[in-house]
């Protein structure tokens, strides 16, 4: 049994048209992980598997210490899982899902759901298929939140949201998340919704993990540098930085290992130093992609 | 096995079907009542409201709650819930069973009670409506195999057509054994080998069917 929340070692996936190799994952409970990819990067199929789902043809997962997808049905009384093309009955009303939901789980928190219903601006009398989008978005956390799962798995929660509904679904993870024996694992293509809320990140693309860590060393490391380069000067070649030309005299240098030394190397060798920018997790995660698909 | 969430997901089933299981068994009473009290075209007419009833019944249950359940995508909800495969395909089959049993067995023993209680009506005919009722459930069991571990509209389409088949084939070939033929005129319930062989058939069907079910959806990887 692992200490960690989610823990995923070698998981692989094979489709006709798409493969899902390699996949490590560790995620230390109470932290919040950000997992990050473009559309069909693997990104659902990935929280599939660790919720038993989808069954992976190698490797091991393990959740909350259950084995998946063996004990899922042990692991999913302390999982809450909302995803984008999950859907509640249409004819029924939210009323009745709570009860159903209340039913199944003992943990369910009537009063934190009355909490949800007046925050959400949420009728309980009222049918899903009468419900927006957002409506209907937040309907789904609302049944995963009052049951105060251990581990909170969302899957694009915010996509198709109106700005309005993202800040209320937001500032609502944002609150659950003050709860530190929580865990999270939360996925999307908008990199600002996971630059707000999360501690790890996790980068996915075709299939693989290209990148993982904590956010803060990300932003910490990753550095766009502008320098002006005289004629005749050669800027050195160093582990981790990649040079792009943006004129004849101009060149950007972006790299994922920055330290001061690098401005220093680059000084030395001739380059002015025009400017060190850091870069926001958008572009980090946009230039990750490209340096692995070059 | 978690019963109790078994027991909840049947419930669910029940909750979203109740209504629509009343109004086919209402049209089925209301098809009883045609051949208990009318004449010959009566009759006809009911027998056929009868038949159709208790396969729309049928479709009905198993496009709700396994095929839209799939195309809806609310079974990605129903499989979030601290269930398995094996629980999530027992519900399903007992919840399907259950609530097509009721209006099967209620137009069943209406049926026979009508045909025993009219001296109209040759008590003969008994056995012969036995083999049709139980290809339609037999053919009810098949589309519902089909429907779960197949999860496609297409290939439950494919299931009703088959079956509706089958029930014409029965019909046919039953009705037109000589010996069979005979009784249907007369107030005697034989149960010819004939009529035995086809029920044999027709449950070894449905058991077939669920059995398939429960081992194929063993095998499944992918459920939503």
């Amino acid at each position: 049994m692992t200490s960690a929340a989610v823990h995923l070692q070698g998981v692989a996936k094979r489709y006709p048209h798409f493969t899902l190799d390699g996949i490590d994952l560790v995620l230390p409970h109470g932290q919040i992980l950000g997992f990050i990819g473009p559309n069909g990067a693997g990104k659902s199929t990935t929280l599939r598997i660790l919720m038993g789902l989808v069954h992976q043809d190698e490797g091991s997962v393990e959740v909350l210490g259950h084995s998946m997808p063996a004990a899922q049905a042990t692991a999913k009384r302390e999982i809450g899982f909302a995803s984008e093309d999950l859907r509640l009955y249409g004819a029924a009303t939210l009323a009745w899902h709570m009860g159903f939901v209340a039913s199944i789980y003992p943990s369910w928190d009537a009063g934190y759901a009355e909490q949800l219903l007046r925050r959400f601006d949420l009728k309980s009398e009222q049918r899903i298929k009468g419900m927006s989008h957002g409506q209907r978005v937040k309907a789904s956390l609302l049944l995963i939140l009052a049951r105060r799962p251990r581990l909170l798995v969302l899957d694009e929660p915010t996509t198709g949201l109106d700005p309005v509904a993202r800040h209320e679904v937001l500032a609502e993870l944002m609150a659950v998340l003050a709860d530190e024996s929580r865990t999270v694992l939360f996925s999307s293509h908008n990199t600002l919704d996971v630059e707000q809320i999360s501690d790890q990140i996790a980068f996915i693309d075709r299939g693989r993990i290209i990148a993982a860590g904590d956010k803060e060393s990300f932003l910490d490391r990753w550095r766009r540098l502008r320098l002006a380069v005289p004629s005749g000067v050669e800027l050195p070649a160093v582990p981790g930085a990649v040079i792009t030309p943006s004129s004849p005299h101009l060149a950007v240098v972006t790299t994922d290992r920055f330290e001061p030394a690098l401005a220093a190397a680059y000084s030395d060798a001739g380059a002015t130093v025009q400017a060190v920018e850091p870069m926001t997790l958008e572009e980090i995660f946009v230039t990750n992609v490209q340096w692995r698909r070059a | 096995m978690n019963y109790t969430m078994v027991r909840r997901l049947i419930g669910k089933d029940w909750y979203f079907n109740r209504a629509a299981l009343g109004a086919y068994v209402g049209v089925g009473i209301a098809s009883l009542l045609m051949l208990a009290l009318g004449g010959e075209t009566a009759f006809f007419a009911g027998s056929v409201l009868l038949i159709t009833a208790l396969i729309a019944v049928g479709i009905h249950l198993v496009m709700v709650t396994v095929v839209y359940e799939r195309t809806n995508q609310t079974l990605a909800f129903v499989m979030t819930l601290p269930i398995d495969a094996r629980e999530y395909t027992t519900a399903k089959v007992v919840a399907n069973l259950a609530i097509f049993g009721l209006a099967w067995t209620t137009l069943f023993v209406g049926t026979a009670a009508v045909i025993a209680g009219r001296g109209a009506i040759p008590d003969g005919l008994i056995p012969y409506s036995a083999t049709i009722l139980g290809e339609i459930f037999a053919a009810y069991c098949l589309i519902l195999a089909v429907a779960i571990v197949s999860e496609s509209t297409n290939w439950t389409i494919g299931a009703i057509v088959l079956g509706n088949l089958m029930v014409q084939a029965v019909m046919f070939i039953v009705g037109n054994v000589p010996a069979v033929a005979a009784d249907l005129k007369t107030n005697v319930v034989v149960w010819r080998e004939p009529i035995v062989a086809v029920l044999g058939i027709e449950l070894a069907v449905a058991v077939l069917a669920i059995a398939s079910t429960f081992y194929l959806q063993s095998r499944k990887t992918d459920f939503v």
